[in-house]
C-alpha cells in the first residue's frame, strides 16, 4: 500500500506543479455544469414522464449520468494512456525494474488519475446540490458502493485496451467504440427504455444501464438495496466476468511484451 | 552488509576461491532473436514470412562479485539488450542467467531486488518533481525503511555533489546532473549489483571523468557494488574495468582482464609526426621490423602522421624509435595510438580466425 501512495503522491505533486492547468481544469467544470442546467430546465417538462423512477429532475438525472461517465471514461482509458506515456518518457521501464509487483505499480501509476477524477466529480455533484437537485444523501453509502462497482466494471475493459498498447503500442479504436456506446446505450442522457425495443436489447448488454439505474435511483430517488439489489448483482456478474478475462489478457500482452523485447519500446 | 547484500541466497556470499561459486552474475548460453522490422511493401507482398534479428548469440560469461565489469561492443552489439535481459525486462529465448544465484526467468523479483540498472536516460526521471523527491519515491519502491531512507536520501545527493540542488525541479538540472541523479536513484536501494548502460555518453569530458573516478573508487571500490558497463569507448572501459568482454553483433568475442587485452590488442599501434615521411628508414621499418604497413596522413605545416603495428610492446617501439632518431628521420612525436573499437574488433576477430585456422 505505501508503494501505490508514494506513486499517487508522486502523480500528484507532478500534476500540481502545472498550475495553470490545474486551474483551468476546475474552473472548466463550470462550463459543464452551467450549460448543462439551463439544458435539463428546458427539456424537464419532456423527460419528467420518462425519469419517474429515477428521480424526476431531469437535471440530477443528467449530472449522476455526467459524474459517471467521467469516472468511466477514467477507468477505460488511464490505463492505456498511463503506459503509453511511461512508455514514451522512459519512466514505464525504470517503474518495472523495480522490485514492485504489477498490480500495485499500475494501482499507482493509475491512482493519481482516479482521484482527481474523482474530486471533480465531487466538485460538480456539490456544485449540482447547490442549484437545487436533491440528493439522498442517507444512501451515499450504497450509492458510493454501486459507483465503485460500476468503475470496477470497466476497469477490465480499461485494462484489455492496455494490453493492446503494451503488445501493439496502439488502443486501437476500442476507447472510442466503447464510450459511445456505453454513453448512448447505457443511458448517460436518457433512460434506457425510451430506446427503440431492440436497441434497449443491445443496451442489456453494457454495464452501464444496471449502473447507472441503480445508482440514480438510489441517489436521487432514496431507494434501499432491496430495489436495487437485481441491477447490482448483474453488475456484480459483469464485474467477475470481466475482470478475469481482462487480467488474463493484460499477462498474455505482458509476456508477449517481454518475449518481443518492446516491452518500454516506443 | 548492504541490504541487497543481505537477500543474496546463501551460495551467492560463499567466499571460495574465484569461479563458479564466487559469480555475482551468471550468463550461460544466453540467446535472443527478434522478429526484423519489415517495410511496409515487404509485409504487403509476403505477409507471412517473418525474418529475425538476433541479437544475443550464445553468450556465456561469469562475472565475479565486487568485480567492475565492461561489456564493450559497437551499437547494435546486443549490450542493451544484455542488460535489460538480466533487469528481467526481456524474457531470453534459450540459455539462463542468474544474478546472485537467482535465476531471471523464475525469481524476477529477488533479482530485482539485488540488481539495478541505470539503463534508462535522463527522461526516465520524473522532470515535475525535485531530486529528493525522485529520490523519496523510488526509496519507497525499492522498500527502503522511511527512517533509513531520509538518511541515505542526504548522504547520496551529497554523495553525487547534488545537496544544494535536492529541492529543485529535475527538469532544471543540466544532463551531468540528471546523470548524477540517475546514479544516486540507483544506490537507493543499496544494490549488489549496478548495470550502467553508457553512463558518460551525454556527459562533457571533465564530467565524464569525474563520474568515472566516482564509479570506481566510491561504487566498487568502497561499496563493494559489482560494476557491469556497457560501452563503446575502449578507453573508457580499459581504465575502469577489471575484465571486460567483447560484444559485437550479439557474440562474445573475447573476454579477459583488461591488462591481458590491452597487451594482446591495445598496446600495438603506434603514431610517429615526421617531416621526413620519404626517408628509406620508414622502408626498412616495413621489411626489418615487420610492423605492417605504414598508414600515412598529411598533417599540417608539413607534418606527416604514420601509424604502424608493433607487436611486441614497448621494448620493440624503443628500438624503433632509436632506429628512425639515429637514420636521420625528424621525428616530433612518437605515441601510442589509441584504440578504436572498430580496430580491436578487427584485431579480436582476426586473432580469432587464425587460431580457428592452427
Amino acid at each position: 500500500m505505501r508503494k501505490v501512495l508514494a506513486l499517487i503522491r508522486a502523480g500528484w505533486l507532478t500534476r500540481l506543479s502545472y498550475r495553470l492547468q490545474v486551474v483551468f481544469s476546475v474552473g472548466g467544470l463550470l462550463f459543464i455544469i452551467v450549460p448543462l442546467y439551463f439544458i435539463a430546465q428546458a427539456l424537464q417538462p419532456v423527460m419528467a414522464a420518462s425519469i419517474e423512477h429515477e428521480g424526476r429532475n431531469y437535471f440530477g438525472f443528467l449530472v449522476v449520468g455526467m459524474i459517471t461517465l467521467f469516472l468511466v471514461t477514467a477507468a477505460v482509458t488511464v490505463f492505456a494512456e498511463t503506459l503509453q506515456s511511461g512508455i514514451e518518457r522512459g519512466t514505464l521501464e525504470t517503474l518495472l525494474m523495480t522490485p514492485t509487483r504489477l498490480p500495485l505499480l499500475l494501482a499507482g501509476m493509475v491512482g493519481y488519475n482516479f482521484s482527481w477524477t474523482g474530486l471533480r466529480s465531487l466538485l460538480v455533484l456539490l456544485a449540482a446540490w447547490i442549484l437545487g437537485v436533491q440528493l439522498a444523501w442517507g444512501h451515499g453509502v450504497l450509492a458510493l458502493a454501486i459507483l465503485a462497482l460500476i468503475i470496477l466494471a470497466y476497469i477490465p475493459f480499461g485494462l484489455m485496451i492496455a494490453a493492446f498498447v503494451l503488445a501493439f503500442r496502439t488502443t486501437g479504436p476500442w476507447p472510442q467504440l466503447l464510450l459511445t456506446g456505453s454513453v448512448f446505450l447505457g443511458g448517460v442522457y436518457y433512460p434506457t427504455h425510451v430506446m427503440p425495443s431492440w436497441l434497449e436489447g443491445v443496451s442489456t448488454f453494457v454495464p452501464l444501464t444496471y449502473g447507472l439505474r441503480a445508482l440514480r435511483r438510489t441517489l436521487l430517488d432514496g431507494a434501499g438495496w432491496n430495489i436495487v439489489a437485481s441491477d447490482v448483482a448483474i453488475l456484480g456478474g459483469f464485474v467477475v466476468v470481466l475482470l478475469t478475462a481482462s487480467v488474463a489478457a493484460f499477462s498474455f500482452a505482458l509476456r508477449y511484451a517481454r518475449r518481443a523485447g518492446t516491452l518500454a519500446q516506443y | 552488509m548492504s541490504t541487497a547484500l543481505a537477500a543474496m541466497p546463501p551460495s551467492a556470499h560463499s567466499a571460495g576461491t574465484r569461479g563458479a561459486s564466487d559469480a555475482a552474475v551468471r550468463l550461460q548460453g544466453l540467446t535472443k532473436v527478434f522478429p526484423a522490422r519489415r517495410t511496409w511493401s515487404e509485409m504487403i507482398r509476403h505477409p507471412w514470412k517473418g525474418g529475425h534479428t538476433p541479437a544475443l548469440r550464445e553468450v556465456t560469461c561469469d562475472i565475479r562479485r565486487g568485480e567492475f565489469f565492461g561489456l564493450l561492443g559497437p551499437n547494435g552489439a546486443g549490450k542493451t539488450t544484455l542488460f535489460k535481459i538480466l533487469a528481467t525486462l526481456i524474457t531470453p529465448d534459450e540459455g539462463t542467467a542468474t544474478v546472485g544465484g537467482f535465476d531471471i526467468r523464475r525469481d524476477a523479483p529477488s533479482v530485482r531486488r539485488i540488481l539495478t540498472p541505470v539503463i534508462g536516460d535522463e527522461r526516465s526521471l520524473q522532470w515535475r518533481l525535485s531530486a529528493r523527491e525522485n529520490l523519496r519515491l523510488f526509496a519507497v519502491l525499492y522498500d527502503v525503511p522511511s527512517d533509513v531512507a531520509r538518511e541515505r536520501i542526504n548522504e547520496l545527493l551529497d554523495l553525487v555533489g547534488l545537496a544544494d540542488a535536492g529541492e529543485k525541479l529535475v527538469g532544471a538540472f543540466s544532463s551531468g546532473m540528471k546523470q548524477r541523479l540517475l546514479i544516486a536513484r540507483a544506490l537507493i536501494s543499496e544494490p549488489a549489483v549496478l548495470l550502467l548502460d553508457e553512463p558518460t555518453r551525454s556527459l562533457d569530458p571533465l564530467s565524464a571523468r569525474s563520474l568515472r573516478t566516482f564509479l570506481r573508487e566510491e561504487i566498487c571500490e568502497r561499496r563493494g557494488c559489482t560494476v557491469l558497463l556497457a560501452t563503446h569507448n575502449t578507453e573508457e572501459a580499459f581504465e575502469l574495468c577489471d575484465r571486460v568482454a567483447i560484444l559485437d553483433r550479439g557474440r562474445l568475442l573475447a573476454a579477459g582482464p583488461t591488462a591481458e587485452l590491452v597487451r594482446d590488442f591495445g598496446d600495438m599501434r603506434y603514431r610517429v609526426w615526421t617531416k621526413t615521411p620519404e626517408h628509406p628508414v620508414f622502408g626498412a621499418l616495413v621489411a626489418d621490423v615487420a610492423c605492417g604497413p605504414l598508414v600515412q596522413t598529411p598533417g599540417e605545416d608539413g607534418w606527416t602522421q604514420i601509424e604502424f603495428e608493433l607487436a611486441e610492446g614497448m621494448q620493440r617501439a624503443a628500438q624503433v624509435l632509436d632506429l628512425l632518431v639515429s637514420q636521420g628521420a625528424v621525428i616530433a612525436r612518437f605515441e601510442l595510438a589509441p584504440l578504436s573499437l572498430a580496430d580491436l574488433i578487427r584485431r579480436v576477430v582476426e586473432r580469432k580466425a587464425v587460431a580457428h585456422r592452427a
